[in-house]
């Protein structure tokens, strides 16, 4: 009997957790989180838009003194873009740890996972990074990099438009990066009357994209869009200039936009074309890029700037401008309503944020060309409404 | 689809091939010598690769010197881990050698990840990047200096089974390992050069396929490649491994001409799934024919 | 009787648990019984048959989806006969892929079940008109009858029910005279045959009972993770399995829910350690495996066979294989 009661006893004490922190703000401070790769096929991705990119953002701001006294503090953990794990991961750190808000979590099945539970607990998912339009409409989700869709109106407006193309094929990641791009073609060329003449899509982690190039070739679009990684962006480059397929005009969507392609592909970038959705993280002279060089350089030197930490970045410096604005009584319906407040803000990278009602951060995109191994750019800011 | 291209992706095809062969060689020598699979042989691939980069690009040696750095450290990494883990496994069965091996896989990945990041970088090459006009038909260097050196590691390899002392022993313990210690042949031994022996196959080819796919602590995934090409060809068998390699390249870069998308990418794992239907042993393979 | 009254505890503690435990705890306990359910039809098929399976994800996604799609069209189903339906369907995929298996052995088998694992998932992503491939689909919320589990707690009751008879069925099942037959398998199958066991038909159960398991299992993930996509039922969730059985002990139904207990607590401990995790784990595995040979439950028989051993001598049965 007597062990039958230690038992037990023993059993509650295990499973009494840490006590959780009501709302993830206390007097000294704001606990951020989210769920994201460290591990798995967005690992690189992952790891650049949460340690360097939220981090290096929070270490700026805390040493600044932290948001209206409070400092910041943010826990990831690794889910592999495998969505059951995202599930938990974000359970343990909405229940275990307490915070306050998600933050630039990856990858469109880990996020869209989590979308249910964290509205019923009514947790702001703050600025994922993911593009699918699917997070539209929930009243605590804001979204992040400027959606799909409107990605792919800027991109069709502006080569049917002033370029006046009229033949499109596409290259595209067999998952739901690729498809929700192909859709979106689909929709807007419709709109012009246009069809897609050939699309093809590639595997992810795909070793040889010799076929499918050579379908497409045998299309004869005049412009092809890529909506890979940069891998596979890179080997599709690679295998075009190897077949000496010349007379089609290669573009790159938003996420593949970057310089981490162009180093993979070489001089068979030269010429290539895309929807750039940052400015150049290396060259840009705006205020807020050199800031954002300037926090690189002296707390990860060794790290090389790009464009996923830039994001994880501009997610940090978004809320910490929410987060300000709410003021001392930080909770998180007024932070979602300091955050649909914002108009015409500089941020000193983007061009002037509005948000509103529809919860969505980022609409803008340029139009770029490959010259001599740079981005050089050659549209102002696109419009995508 | 003009012939020229379809030319062109089937050359392709044998390049890649080829990595699959090298990289079913490398799991076949190591389950021939002691009948266990070694699930880190992509990751010790991946890791000899990226030696070879970082001689190559942070201490500036040429290509040739990163490639015998790759071949040492593959090496080495698999002498240290067989002798030290593998050989202290005691009452090891099969199922326990193939968990420690997924253990070193599993942290040869993350290590990698943390010496090196994540992320994907160019790798030179040792062919140029210029096509050759053979006629109208277009075709890379690359692919054909990569054909051309597997095939002459598949022929030194073969040399070495047949005519050196080392070659003969393995082939002896991979008949019959108790009859071979009788015969005074030290099994230890054997399993030790085996290992060696696959990584430094494996290193080769990561060094010839790292300027295609890219250097990346994902490249260890083509032992999966690998492994389908080995049991195509019938596990245990060389010319099949490297049959098995070159068809499954070839196979599937044909797939996405002429297969729908819902299909082509299941195309190696349902030609295997025939191949086991028709013939269990593989292509090559022999019927084990056991005696009650 | 330390056995039962150990039981007995463990049954209360198991009832008890999430009036204890903080809420993430108690959905983690669902997570582990799904998780050893999956190991016990693994273990069946692979630890008392020998036919290695590097494929479960497969059937976990068939199963998974079938519960999905089955709750999403016709929601006046019960959950139990969901679950059911759901194992049945794996069942009768399993026996398709199972009786074209029996010509294979070892290695080439369990490269079978891999790319019978990359299909299914493929195939899954492909019939996206029905799965919603790519994009995911959402589950709904199970019912029993009128009441929605839509509670941790409740989801914890029926995980827990629905393990607690699939334990027991497994657990007569290994000591009945199939079990029997299948051990016999493990241990020679020339000999097996040559005693009478119908080995042809018995693996062929093996693939069936342990898709049934698997299929079931499938079901409760989908209920209690919520959301499924392919991406989640990749390779690494099929070696992930091989692990727990062959950390649990091969052969073993409480080594099978040991091994699930332990590889899903400690990779949802290591979550912190982001990119070290599978670094930590990795190491994790080898020291298991270099410290305790044959598994949990081996290490758990030779610490037995210690304490019972009588004093001043060794008992001739201490030298069995483990």
């Amino acid at each position: 009997m007597r062990f039958v009661i230690r038992s037990l006893i023993a059993v509650v004490l295990l499973a009494a957790g840490p006590a959780a922190a009501q709302q993830g703000v206390s007097d000294t401070e704001i606990v951020l989180g989210g769920s994201n790769s460290f591990s798995g096929p967005l690992a690189f991705t992952g790891e650049q838009a949460t340690k360097f990119g939220v981090d290096l953002y929070v270490k700026v701001v805390n040493d600044a003194g932290g948001i209206n006294g409070r400092k910041v503090r943010t826990i990831f953990y690794d889910d592999g873009y495998r969505p059951q794990d995202s599930v938990a991961n974000t359970r343990k750190l909405v229940e275990q740890d307490g915070i306050f808000a998600v933050i630039a979590p990856q990858g469109t099945p880990p996020v869209v996972a989590t979308l249910d539970y964290l509205g019923q607990n009514k947790v702001p998912l703050l600025f994922p990074f993911q593009g699918s339009p699917i997070v539209r409409g929930h009243k605590y989700v804001f979204s992040g990099m400027t959606l799909y869709d409107r990605q792919s109106k800027m991109m069709i407006d502006y080569l049917v438009g002033p370029r006046k193309y009229k033949s499109f094929a596409a290259i595209y990641q067999d998952d739901e990066y690729g498809k929700a791009f192909l859709t979106s073609f689909e929709k807007d060329l419709a709109r012009h009357n246009l069809k897609l003449v050939a699309s093809e899509p590639i595997k992810r982690g795909a070793t040889d994209v010799s076929a499918q190039v050579a379908k497409l070739q045998a299309a004869k679009p005049q412009v092809t869009f890529l909506v890979l990684t940069p891998g596979a962006g890179a080997q599709t480059l690679k295998e075009r200039q190897k077949i000496g397929w010349n007379d089609t005009l290669m573009v790159s969507s938003g996420p593949l936009t970057d310089e981490r392609y162009l180093a993979l592909a070489g001089d068979a970038a030269e010429g290539v074309e895309g929807l750039s959705l940052w400015p150049d993280p290396l060259t840009s002279d705006l205020p807020g890029m050199k800031a954002y060089r300037e926090a690189m350089q002296k707390y990860f030197p060794k790290n090389e700037v790009n464009r996923y930490s830039l994001s994880g970045y501009f997610a940090a410096m978004l809320f910490a401008e929410g987060a300000k604005r709410a003021g001392r009584g930080l909770n998180r319906e007024n932070l979602i309503t300091s955050l649909e407040g914002i108009k015409d803000w500089q941020s000193g990278i983007l061009p002037a944020i509005t948000i509103g009602g529809d919860h969505e951060t980022q609409r803008q995109g340029f139009w770029v060309k490959v010259d001599k191994g740079r981005f050089q750019q050659l549209t102002e800011w696109l419009k995508s409404d | 689809m003009t012939t020229a291209a379809l030319i062109h992706v089937v050359v392709s095809g044998l390049a890649t091939g080829s990595i699959y062969a090298l990289m079913a060689l490398s799991l076949v020598i190591v389950y021939n010598a002691t009948r266990t699979l070694n699930f880190a042989q992509g990751e010790m691939l991946m890791v000899s690769t990226f030696v070879a980069w970082t001689c190559q690009r942070a201490l500036g040696l040429p290509l040739v010197v990163a490639l015998l750095a790759a071949v040492l450290a593959g090496g080495l990494l698999a002498l240290v881990f067989e002798r030290l883990v593998i050989r202290r496994a005691i009452g090891a069965t099969h199922w326990d050698v193939l968990i420690l091996t997924l253990g070193l896989s599993l942290i040869l990945k993350a290590a990698a990840g943390i010496v090196w990041s994540h992320d994907e970088f160019p790798f030179p090459s040792f062919f140029s990047s210029r096509p050759i006009a053979l006629g109208p038909v277009r075709v890379a260097p690359a692919s054909l200096g990569i054909i051309g050196a597997s095939l002459v590691l598949m022929l030194a390899l073969a040399v070495l089974f047949r005519w050196t002392r080392l070659g003969r022993a393995m082939r002896a313990v991979a008949q019959n390992q108790r009859a071979a210690r009788l015969m005074g042949i030290s099994v230890e031994r054997v399993h030790a050069s085996a290992w060696v022996l696959a990584a430094v196959v494996g290193a080769i080819a990561g060094v010839l396929v790292a300027p295609v796919i890219f250097l990346s602590s994902k490249m260890g995934l083509v032992v999966i490649n690998g492994f389908t090409a080995a049991v195509v060809g019938g596990f245990g068998s060389m010319p099949g491994a490297v049959l098995g390699g070159m068809l499954l390249g070839v196979l599937e870069n044909l797939a996405p001409l002429y297969l729908p998308s819902g299909i082509r990418y299941s195309v190696p794992f349902l030609v295997l799934i025939a191949i086991l239907l028709v013939r269990p042993a593989g292509l090559l393979g022999r019927v084990e024919r056991r005696k009650v | 009787m330390r056995v039962r009254v150990a039981v007995a505890v463990l049954a209360v503690a198991l009832l008890l648990w999430p009036w204890v435990a903080p809420r993430y705890f108690v959905f983690l306990a669902s997570l582990v019984f799904v998780n050893a359910v999956v190991a016990i039809g693994l273990n069946l098929l692979s630890g008392f048959t020998n036919q290695l399976s590097f494929g479960h994800a497969g059937f976990l996604a068939i199963g998974a989806y079938s519960a999905a799609l089955i709750t999403l069209h016709a929601p006046a189903v019960p959950v139990i006969v969901t679950l059911a339906l759901a194992g049945i369907v794996t069942a009768v995929v399993g026996l398709a892929f199972g009786v074209p298996c029996l010509r294979l052995s070892g290695l080439y088998l369990a490269m079978a079940t891999l790319a019978f694992g990359f299909v299914i998932v493929e195939a899954i992503l492909n019939l996206d008109a029905l799965t919603r491939g790519a994009d995911g689909l959402s589950v709904p919320v199970a019912r029993l009858g009128a009441w929605p589990l839509a509670s941790d707690t409740a989801r914890y009751y029926l995980a827990l029910v629905v393990t607690a008879v699939l334990v027991a069925g497994a657990v007569n099942l290994t000591r009945s005279r199939v079990g029997r037959a299948f051990l016999a398998i493990r241990e020679s199958e020339i000999a097996a045959q040559a005693s009478g066991v119908p080995v042809a038909l018995y693996k062929t159960l093996a693939f069936g009972v342990s898709a049934f398991y698997t299929g079931v299992a499938g079901g409760l993930f989908a209920f209690l993770v919520g959301f499924l996509s392919p991406d989640g039922f990749d390779v690494f969730l099929s070696v992930d399995f091989v692990v727990m059985i062959i950390l649990g002990g091969l052969g073993s139904v409480p080594g099978s829910i040991a091994g699930a207990a332990v590889v899903t607590v400690l990779n949802d401990g290591l979550a912190a350690f982001q990119n070290y995790r599978p670094l930590v784990f990795g190491a994790i595995l080898i020291a298991c495996m270099l410290f305790m040979p044959g598994g949990i439950t081996g290490a758990a028989r030779a610490l037995a066979r210690r304490l019972t051993a009588p004093p001043g001598g060794r008992s001739c049965a201490s030298s069995s294989a483990a």
